[in-house]
C-alpha cells in the first residue's frame, strides 16, 4: 500500500512524458515491422494507463472544490448567509470545547505528566512531610514531592502589604516534576529556604514585569527571598481548574500539611502502583503508628486527562455542566446547518437543468452527489475556519473576564491539537447534515422534473419545524437557568451584605505563634475599628461564609441522650458581636459574652444543628462532649440558619465557638464590621485602622457584597452562557422561519394574485400567511415542548432548591417569546403578500 | 468485432502471458507482444490498447519493474523485468489457467444429454 502510494508519487511528474517516449519507441518499431499505425487511439490508450496510476478520488475532488469555488463565488449574499451561520454555529461549539478542555482536561506544565500521580493517605487531600518523607523512601516511587497550594503570605512591595498566593513546596519539587521557567531557573535541594519562583501574573502585575528581577530580592512575610525564576505564561498547575498561585517557596510554616505528588518508576503501571500501596502503608504503620487508620487506605490517581475527572467527585459536576453546554450548542449548529440546508435546497433549483444534462450525458450519481457535497464542504470548511477564528478570541475574553472569586483563577486558553480536530470534525458534521438533504434532494428531481416544487417546499417545511422545536429547547435551558438566577439573587446568604465590610488579615507567622497573641491582636483590633465614626459594630471570626467554611464529621454524645451520635456541621469561632454585625437573628437564648473564653464551653447552634441532634427537646442549656475531650459543651443559643458556601445549598447543620474558647493559633483571621454609612465609604478608614495594628500584616479589605458576589456565580455564568447562546438559537431559527415564509410567499405569488383579483381581501391574504406561520410555530412549539419536558430533566443538578426542570413560568415564557419573535418574522413575508399586484400577475400569464 | 482468425485473449489470460514472456529476460513494451505472437505460434496478437495499462498496472503491482535501456538499434526504450513477486504470481497464474483449461476441455469432450 505504501510502495504504491511511494511510486504514484515519485513518478508522477515524469509519467506523461516517459509514456510519450516509450509510445514512440513502440511506433517506430511497428513502423519498422511493417504496421504504420499499430497503436490506434494513442490518448485513449494513454488515458487507461494513466487511470491506474493516478489518485482518482482526490484528484476529482479537488477538481470539485475548484469548481465549487467558481459556483460560490457567483452569488456572495448566498455565501455570505451561509458563512455567517455555520461560522456562528462552528464558533460557538469549538468556543465551548475549548473551556471545557482547558477547564477539565488541561494538561499540568510538568514533564511527562502521565508518569506523575497524586497520593492520598485515608482519602485526605493533604499529609505530613514527615510522611511524605517516608514515601519518596519507600521505593515504590521514583521521587515524591509535596506542596501546599492554598497558602497566603503576605508581600510588601515597599508601601503596602497585601496577601499574596503561594504555594509552598518541598525541596524536591523541580527536580521531581520538572517544570519548566522563562526566566532563571527552580530551586533544588542545596538552595537556602529563602528563595522563590513567580508567575508571571505576579511578576507583571505586581513587580512592574522588573526585566532584572531574578536575583533580586522581595519582601514575603516579613522576610527577604531571593527570586530565583519566572513560571512560563501558559503555566498550568497540578490542581488544575486553570488555578494561577502567585508564588512558590519552600515549604515555611513548619507542619504544613502538603498535597503529595509522586513519579512512578518507569514501566510501572497505575494497577501494579497501587496494588503495591498496602506494603507502602504497612511500612508507614512501623513508622507513624498513630496514623493507623489513614494508613490502610493509600492511593495513587492520575494528575491529568479522563482519569482525574472519575476520581473528584466535584467534577463530575462541573463535567456534566458543560456536557450539557456542549449538546445546547450543538443544538444550535442543528439549527444553522438548517438554515444552510435551507438556502441549498432553493440553489438547488437552479442548477436543475446542468444536472438532468450531466445526468444524461452518462454521470455517476456518485460522482455528481460528490459533486454537490463539495459546495457544502466548502461551505463548512470557510466555516469552520472562521468559527476557529471567533472561537479562539471568545474564549480568550471569556478566560480574561476577572472572576469574582477569592482565588487566582486564569484559564490559558490556546488552539491545540484537540480543538483544531474537533473543528474539522464538527465542520465534516455540518457539511453532511447541510449538503448531503438537499444534495440528493436535487439529484432525484432531475429525474422527476413534475413534482419537485411540493416536495421541496414540504421538506423546508419539516425542516423549519424542527428548528423551533431545536430552539424551543435551547430557549427553555435558557429560560430555566435565568429563573435560576433570579431565583438565587432572591434566596439571599441569610446575613446582611449591603452594610457590612470584610476584611481578611494575614499576620506574620514569625510574629504571631499562638492563640494568646493572636487575640490579643483581635482585640486591639476591633478597638480601633469601633472607633472609627459610623461604625455600628465590628467582630472577628475564623470564617466569613463563602469565602472560606470548615465542616466537622464527629460523634458527639448527648448525656441525656445515651449513645454517641455522628455529626457533620459547619464550624466557626467567632467574637461575641458577630451576629449583632452580620445581622443574624438569634431565635433562642443569647449570644456570646466576654467571659466565655474557655472556662466551661459553650456554642451557639442553628435550627437545622437542633433539629437533627437534639430533636424535639429545648436547645437551649442541653450539654453535649465532643469526641474525646472530657468536658461538656453547652448550647446557650440557636441562631438562624445562614448559608456556607453556594447560594443553592441544602440546609446545614451549624455551629458556633467563641474565639477566645478555641485554641486560635492560625494567623488569619477575618473581620465583618457593620457599618451605619455606605460601607464602601469606609473601606480606606478600616484598611487604615488595621494598618495601624500591625503594619506588618497583608489586608484584603472589601465590602462584603463584592466579597461574596462570587456566590451567585455559578447562576450567573450558567444564566450568561445559556442565555446568550439561547439568544443566538432564536436568532437562526427566526432567520429560518422567516425563510421559508418568504419563499412560500414568492412561490404563491401568482395564486395570490388571482384570489385578488377575484375578490380576496387584504385580511384573506393576511390570514393565508399567517396561516401557514402558525401552522409551522405550533407544530415546532407542540414536538419542542413535548421533547423539553424529558430532555431538561437533569438540569434541576444545578438549580436552587425549589426550581423544578419543568418550571412552568419557563416554558410559558419561552412559547411567548418563540411566538412573538416568530410572528414578526412573518410580517415581512405578510407585506410582501399585500404588495402583490393582480394586474401585473394576470398579465403575465 | 472479433476476427475468427484472431482469437481475442480471455479475461485475465494477458497478465500471466505478459509474465511468462519475461521469464527469459527483460523486453520492452513492443518485444513482449511480439514475442506473445511468435510463441503462440502468431495465434495471438496483443492490442497494444490492453498491453500498455496491463504493464504500467502490474508495475505497480510490483509483478514487474521497469528500468530505461537501449534498445537492440540504439534507441531509448523501457524495459520490463519480472520481479520476485512476479514470478509467484506466474506460478499461482499458472495453476489458474491449468485448472481452467482442462475445466473448458473436459465440457467440450462430452455432449450435453
Amino acid at each position: 500500500m505504501i510502495r504504491r502510494l511511494f511510486l504514484k508519487l515519485s513518478r508522477r511528474r515524469r509519467l506523461q512524458q516517459d509514456m510519450e517516449t516509450e509510445f514512440a519507441f513502440h511506433r517506430e518499431m511497428a513502423a519498422a515491422g511493417g504496421n504504420p499505425i499499430p497503436l490506434g487511439n494513442t490518448t485513449f490508450i494513454q488515458e487507461q494507463a494513466f487511470d491506474v496510476w493516478r489518485f482518482n478520488g482526490v484528484e476529482n475532488l479537488w477538481r470539485d472544490l475548484v469548481y465549487a469555488v467558481r459556483g460560490l463565488r457567483k452569488s456572495p449574499g448566498f455565501v455570505l448567509t451561509a458563512l455567517l451561520s455555520l461560522g456562528l454555529g462552528i464558533g460557538v461549539n469549538t468556543a465551548m470545547f475549548s473551556l471545557a478542555v482547558e477547564f477539565l482536561l488541561s494538561e499540568p506544565s510538568v514533564r511527562d505528566a502521565k508518569s506523575l500521580v497524586y497520593v492520598r493517605q485515608g482519602g485526605n487531600s493533604h499529609m505530613l512531610p514527615p510522611t511524605i518523607e517516608a514515601l519518596r523512601h519507600s521505593g515504590v516511587f521514583e521521587d515524591v514531592a509535596g506542596e501546599n497550594e492554598e497558602s497566603y503570605i503576605n508581600f510588601n512591595n515597599g508601601s503596602e502589604t497585601r496577601r499574596a498566593f503561594a504555594v509552598q513546596a518541598t525541596k524536591n519539587y523541580f527536580t521531581a516534576l520538572g517544570v519548566p521557567v522563562q526566566q532563571g531557573r527552580w530551586w533544588n535541594e542545596t538552595d537556602a529556604n529563602e528563595v522563590a519562583v513567580l508567575h508571571p501574573h505576579f511578576w507583571r502585575t505586581r513587580l512592574g514585569g522588573d526585566p532584572a528581577i531574578v536575583g533580586k530580592t522581595i519582601r514575603l512575610d516579613g522576610r527577604p527571598y531571593t527570586v530565583l525564576g519566572i513560571l512560563p505564561e501558559n503555566y498550568r498547575s497540578l490542581i488544575g481548574y486553570g488555578y494561577s498561585p502567585d508564588v512558590f517557596v519552600p515549604q515555611y510554616i513548619e507542619g504544613t500539611i502538603l498535597a503529595a505528588y509522586a513519579r512512578v518508576k518507569p514501566g510501572m503501571t497505575l494497577g501494579q502502583l497501587n496494588a503495591a500501596m498496602p506494603a507502602v502503608g504497612q511500612r508507614l504503620d512501623l513508622e507513624f503508628p498513630s496514623q493507623h487508620e489513614l494508613n490502610k487506605l493509600i492511593r495513587a490517581t492520575p494528575v491529568s486527562g479522563f482519569a482525574r475527572l472519575e476520581k473528584e467527585k466535584d467534577a463530575l459536576t462541573v463535567s456534566i455542566f458543560f456536557l450539557i453546554l456542549l449538546v445546547i450548542v450543538g443544538l444550535v449548529l442543528l439549527i444553522a446547518c438548517v438554515n444552510v440546508a435551507g438556502l441549498l435546497l432553493a440553489r438547488a433549483s437552479v442548477r436543475r437543468r446542468e444536472i438532468a444534462i450531466r445526468l444524461a450525458l452518462g454521470a455517476s450519481r456518485a460522482r455528481l452527489l460528490q459533486q454537490l457535497l463539495a459546495e457544502s464542504l466548502l461551505l463548512s470548511l470557510a466555516g469552520a475556519a472562521i468559527g476557529l477564528l471567533l472561537a479562539l478570541g471568545v474564549a480568550k475574553a471569556a478566560a480574561a473576564i476577572p472572576l469574582p472569586i477569592p482565588m487566582p483563577i486564569r484559564l490559558q486558553i490556546e488552539p491545540d491539537w484537540r480543538v483544531a480536530s474537533y473543528a474539522a470534525l464538527i465542520a465534516a458534521f455540518s457539511a453532511i447534515a447541510c449538503g448531503l438533504m438537499p444534495a440528493w434532494q436535487s439529484l432525484k428531481e432531475s429525474i422527476s422534473a413534475g413534482m419537485h416544487r411540493e416536495r421541496k417546499l414540504r421538506i423546508r417545511r419539516i425542516l423549519v419545524t424542527a428548528q423551533i422545536a431545536v430552539s424551543f429547547i435551547v430557549l427553555t435551558t435558557a429560560a430555566l437557568f435565568l429563573q435560576n438566577l433570579l431565583r438565587a439573587s432572591s434566596l439571599g446568604p441569610g446575613f446582611d451584605i449591603r452594610r457590612t465590610v470584610r476584611a481578611e488579615v494575614n499576620l506574620p507567622p514569625g510574629v504571631y505563634r499562638d492563640g494568646r497573641i493572636i487575640n490579643a491582636y483581635a482585640n486591639r483590633a476591633l478597638e480601633e475599628l469601633r472607633a472609627i465614626p459610623g461604625i455600628e459594630s465590628a467582630a472577628a471570626a475564623r470564617i466569613v461564609p463563602f469565602t472560606d467554611s470548615t465542616t466537622f464529621a464527629t460523634d458527639l454524645t448527648f448525656p441525656d441522650n445515651g449513645p454517641k451520635q455522628r455529626a457533620q456541621f459547619n464550624w466557626n469561632a467567632v467574637t461575641p458581636d458577630y451576629f449583632r454585625a452580620m445581622d443574624i437573628t438569634l431565635l433562642k437564648g443569647r449570644s456570646f459574652a466576654a467571659q466565655d473564653n474557655g472556662g466551661s464551653k459553650v456554642v451557639i447552634v442553628n435550627e437545622e444543628f437542633a433539629r437533627r441532634y437534639l430533636g424535639k427537646r429545648e436547645p437551649v442549656g442541653a450539654t453535649f462532649l465532643w469526641t474525646e475531650d472530657k468536658a461538656p459543651y453547652r448550647i446557650v443559643g440557636v441562631a438562624h440558619a445562614t448559608k456556607n458556601m453556594t447560594i443553592g445549598e441544602d440546609a446545614r447543620a451549624q455551629l458556633y465557638e467563641p474565639l477566645a474558647q478555641i485554641k486560635n493559633d492560625r494567623p488569619r483571621l477575618q473581620f465583618v464590621i457593620r457599618s451605619a454609612t455606605p460601607p464602601a465609604a469606609q473601606l480606606a478608614a478600616i484598611r487604615q485602622a488595621l494598618r495601624q495594628v500591625e503594619p506588618a500584616a497583608g489586608l484584603e479589605v472589601e465590602t462584603m457584597f463584592s466579597a461574596i458576589g462570587f456566590a451567585f456565580l455559578p447562576s450567573q455564568v450558567g444564566a450568561a452562557l445559556m442565555g446568550s447562546i439561547g439568544v443566538l438559537g432564536l436568532l437562526l431559527a427566526i432567520i429560518g422561519l422567516y425563510g421559508v415564509l418568504a419563499y412560500s410567499v414568492a412561490r404563491r405569488t401568482r395564486e395570490i394574485g388571482v384570489r385578488m383579483a377575484i375578490g380576496a381581501s387584504p385580511m384573506d391574504v393576511s390570514g393565508m400567511v399567517l396561516r401557514e406561520f402558525a401552522q409551522l410555530l405550533i407544530t415546532g412549539i407542540a414536538i419542542g415542548l413535548a421533547i423539553a419536558l424529558f430532555v431538561t430533566r437533569p438540569l434541576s443538578m444545578f438549580f436552587v432548591p425549589g426550581l423544578s426542570a419543568s418550571d412552568p413560568a419557563s416554558f410559558a415564557a419561552v412559547i411567548a417569546i418563540l411566538g412573538l419573535t416568530g410572528f414578526l418574522a412573518a410580517l415581512g413575508p405578510v407585506r410582501r403578500a399585500l404588495r402583490v399586484d393582480p394586474l401585473q400577475c394576470l398579465r403575465y400569464e | 468485432m472479433a476476427k475468427s482468425t484472431s482469437p481475442t485473449l480471455l479475461q485475465g489470460t494477458l497478465d500471466l502471458l505478459i509474465l511468462h514472456s519475461l521469464g527469459r529476460g527483460p523486453l520492452h513494451g513492443y518485444a513482449i507482444a511480439q514475442t506473445i505472437h511468435l510463441l503462440s505460434g502468431e495465434v495471438l496478437k496483443v492490442e497494444e490498447g490492453s498491453l500498455y495499462p496491463a504493464l504500467y498496472r502490474l508495475e505497480l503491482d510490483g509483478a514487474i519493474s521497469a528500468a530505461w535501456g537501449l534498445s537492440e538499434n540504439n534507441r531509448k526504450a523501457k524495459y520490463y523485468e519480472i520481479t520476485r513477486r512476479g514470478r509467484k504470481l506466474i506460478a499461482e497464474q499458472h495453476e489458474t489457467w491449468d485448472r481452467l483449461s482442462t475445466a473448458v476441455d473436459r465440457v467440450l469432450a462430452r455432449q450435453p444429454r
